[in-house]
């Protein structure tokens, strides 16, 4: 038999990092030396759809006295350069051909926001206690909010909205690529099996997507996921915008598409790679609202894990009740198959913490905790607000102060683990 | 010290179930595990008036508390116990509510109940002392209850080490690393052999045991539910789409169907497009009329109850689940349909 040797012939992903520390509206998209300028009308240009009878384009920096509420999905602005190649499914098709650098423009996001059906109530406040526990709330926004066109569907308006940002996203980064960079990150293939380990643990993360119909959906290459078995996934593709957001549920529990671009234990892994732990890859699954369906894509992600010859999984999870049973099963079926398993947790607790913290969870394995739901704060009231004039869930002005659950702050509680909030139990006198 | 007690109808020896609906009463000096508690209390406590309410009436009326907390008081008490009411839900509410009333009266009270009742929540800042999860655990239950009795006495504060079921709150704070670094972290301790490490505790849900099965459904009273907030249209009552804090309850007496337009979900965590369309597949009153007439069912309850589960903290549900039960059980009620999204 002859031997078949085994060449890399794919590069390793470069990021190309370019920081954004101011961003502007003006003429003409430009970027220099840390400087966004957002051409207005060629920002309105990448939402031209039947769809909406017209856009808003803002900027909300970090310190600004604003607070932006209706968010809907948040895009990293991220280009491949000359020929495009970003936000496959959508902008480029799958089987591209894949350059091997990333522009980013680190600091900055795309930020839509408006009514929609199913867009449960939140808000990100660029100023004050609330601006710290969202991820947002340190990102130089650009805001763009939409009115639809008469006779459009809401599914008509929220294609063309996510389609816009994901555009705009691209047209912003495009303006870098030509700029000295600020850094370059090379993202190492994950860690193939059977190759040496020098003794560290495989470690790799299992992410599910929710997938409950429209406007809570997760799209996986342009399409929803709903109704897949769980699949390993090139972690350089969601860097690249294959896994896009149009999930509006829960608003600290979401995790917008610029989550999924810097997946925070995908980072974690990396960061780890070679010295704690070898990054085993990455697991896609949808979380079916059947418990049947749940089940299956549990059983099979365990298998799909021992087969991939992880030693252990991080699993992370989109929404509340219903997704901390994706969690608490998979968990449950990667200890059966003896992987070690942690899962990543919202605690609802009630407002004073003293309820019990989850409404399901596993029979074993280990849990990290991103924070009670329930936890309330007072936010003072802010200049201007953007996304809408009120606030219908608590029935005032959007610029009102108001005591508020963390549960409405924008990726507060993020299940991807990118937020510092954790819960710890203190007894009372 | 001068002791009210207060006891459940079932623990008063007034009657089971079909007692629980008893309103408010007094019998002199201690009756039912008020007699070994007294034994237990020794000489310098007695134990003056036995204060006993049935669980539904509890449970479901408001003002309650503060009528027993009148009996109390009329009865010359200096301090009010109430329980051990175990692990029972209805009887841990009126306990819990009744400690609490009284100490923001400035009467001293005392609670006794097992740590996961659900009702201790709303015990406020009176102290409780655990007691078992069952009767079958009255004797250490008392002893507990009676040696705490007899430190409050003596105006010493209550402790963890007396028994007292300290308000464990968890509570949110910024760290310095983020949950994706702590998760990383602690996959690396497990797969080091620590099995212990978490951040959330692991385990402990409590199994529903689900009830007898019918004996008869011909002649079954059987009332709707639903946990999908489904209000007239306009939500006049103001129920949340999220995090609930109440439930309500809408008359269906007479109403054969409900129609479209005439009502809707205001639940703000699954797609209510299909449940406003037909109404009628959120909450099945058009197929459950249908078993009234054909006599598969005896008859329908003359009211729903709902709220919203979207977000609602595991504690309130609770709660929720205990005044349903002594809601419907008042009624008359044999069976529920609780339909969820």
């Amino acid at each position: 038999m002859p031997r078949v040797e085994r060449s890399r012939t794919v590069q390793a992903l470069r990021r190309v990092v370019h920081t954004v520390h101011t961003v502007e509206l003006g003429e003409t998209t430009g970027y220099e030396q840390g400087r966004l300028l957002v051409g207005r009308s060629q920002a309105e240009a990448r939402y031209a759809d039947p769809a909406l009878a017209a856009v808003r384009v803002h900027v909300a920096s970090p310190g600004d006295a604003v607070r932006i509420i209706a968010p809907l999905d948040v895009v990293e602005p991220r280009a491949k350069g000359p020929g495009g190649g970003m936000f496959p499914g959508w902008l480029a098709p799958v089987n591209r051909r894949r350059g091997p650098e990333t522009h980013v423009l680190r600091g900055a996001a795309v930020l839509s926001a408006g009514y929609l059906p199913r867009n449960q109530e939140g808000l990100i406040d660029m100023t004050g206690p609330a601006a710290e526990l969202s991820p947002f709330g340190g990102t130089h926004n650009v805001v763009v909010e939409f009115d639809p066109a008469d006779g459009a569907s809401w599914a008509e308006v929220d294609a063309a909205v996510r389609r816009g940002s994901l555009r705009l996203a691209a047209h912003l980064a495009e303006a870098a690529v030509e700029a000295e960079p600020d850094a370059v990150e090379e993202l190492a293939e994950p860690h193939r099996p059977g190759e040496p380990t020098g003794g560290l643990p495989r470690v790799g993360v299992i992410t599910n997507l929710q997938t409950q119909g429209a406007f809570k959906d997760v799209f996986v290459y342009g399409r929803s996921m709903a109704g897949s078995l769980p699949t390993l996934f090139d972690p350089a593709e969601v860097e690249d915008g294959a896994v896009v957001s149009g999930q509006y549920g829960h608003p600290a529990l979401r995790n917008p598409t610029y989550l999924h671009q810097n997946h925070p234990v995908l980072a974690e892994l990396r960061a780890r790679d070679g010295r704690d732990l070898r990054f085993a890859g990455l697991v896609l699954s949808p979380e079916p609202v059947e418990q049947s369906g749940k089940e299956l894509c549990s059983t099979h992600a365990a298998w799909l894990c021992r087969a991939a010859g992880f030693d252990a999984a991080i699993v992370t999870k989109e929404g509340a009740g219903n997704a901390d049973n994706d969690l608490a099963l998979k968990v449950d079926a990667l200890e059966a198959l003896s992987l070690a398993a942690v899962a990543l947790y919202a605690e609802m607790s009630g407002p004073d913490g003293t309820g019990p913290p989850l409404v399901a969870g596993p029979r074993r394995g280990a849990l990290v905790s991103t924070g009670n739901y329930d936890q309330r704060l007072r936010l003072p009231a802010v200049e201007r607000a953007l996304g809408g004039d009120r606030l219908r869930i608590l029935d005032v002005d959007a610029t009102a102060a108001i005591e508020a659950p963390v549960a409405m702050m924008l990726s507060a509680l993020s299940p991807l683990g990118a937020g510092r909030l954790t819960c710890r139990a203190e007894e009372a006198a | 010290m001068r002791i009210a007690h207060y006891l459940n109808q079932f623990y008063a020896g007034l009657g089971g179930e079909e007692a629980a609906d008893l309103g408010p009463r007094v019998i002199d000096g201690p009756a039912g595990p008020g007699r070994l508690l007294q034994q237990l209390l020794g000489e310098q406590h007695r134990i003056v008036a036995t204060i006993v309410c049935g669980d539904d009436h509890a449970a479901t009326t408001p003002g309650v508390s503060a009528e027993l907390l009148g009996l109390a008081r009329a009865a010359g008490a200096e301090l009010l116990v109430a329980g051990p009411a175990f692990g029972s839900g209805r009887y841990g509410l009126a306990c819990a509510r009744l400690v609490a009333a009284a100490t923001a009266a400035g009467l001293p009270a005392l609670g006794s109940m097992h740590p996961d009742n659900p009702g201790l929540a709303e015990a406020g800042t009176a102290p409780v002392i655990a007691a078992g999860a069952t009767a079958r655990e009255m004797r250490p239950s008392l002893q507990r209850l009676a040696a705490a009795v007899a430190k409050l006495a003596t105006s010493e504060s209550l402790t963890a080490a007396d028994g007292r079921i300290a308000q464990v709150a968890r509570v949110g704070r910024l760290v310095e690393r983020r949950a994706a670094w702590r998760a990383v972290d602690l996959v690396l301790r497990r797969l080091g052999g620590d099995t212990e490490a978490t951040e959330i505790p692991v385990g402990g849900f409590d199994a529903v045991v689900p009830a007898a099965p019918l004996d008869k459904t011909a002649s079954a009273a059987v009332a709707l539910l639903t946990e999908g907030a489904l209000v007239p249209a306009g939500n006049p009552d103001r129920l949340e789409s999220a995090r609930a804090t109440r439930w309500l309850r809408y008359q269906i007496e007479g109403i054969e169907e409900l129609a479209t337009g005439a009502w809707e979900s205001v639940d703000g965590g699954f797609a209510t497009v299909a449940a406003n369309a037909d109404p009628n597949r959120m909450l099945p009153l058009d197929a459950a009329r249908e078993l009234e007439r054909d006599g598969a069912i005896g008859r329908l309850h003359g009211e729903f109850l709902v709220t919203v589960g979207n977000g609602t903290s595991v504690a309130t549900a609770r709660r929720f689940g205990v005044e349903w039960a002594a809601e419907l059980r008042k009624a008359g009620v044999q069976a529920a349909i609780l339909t969820a999204t």
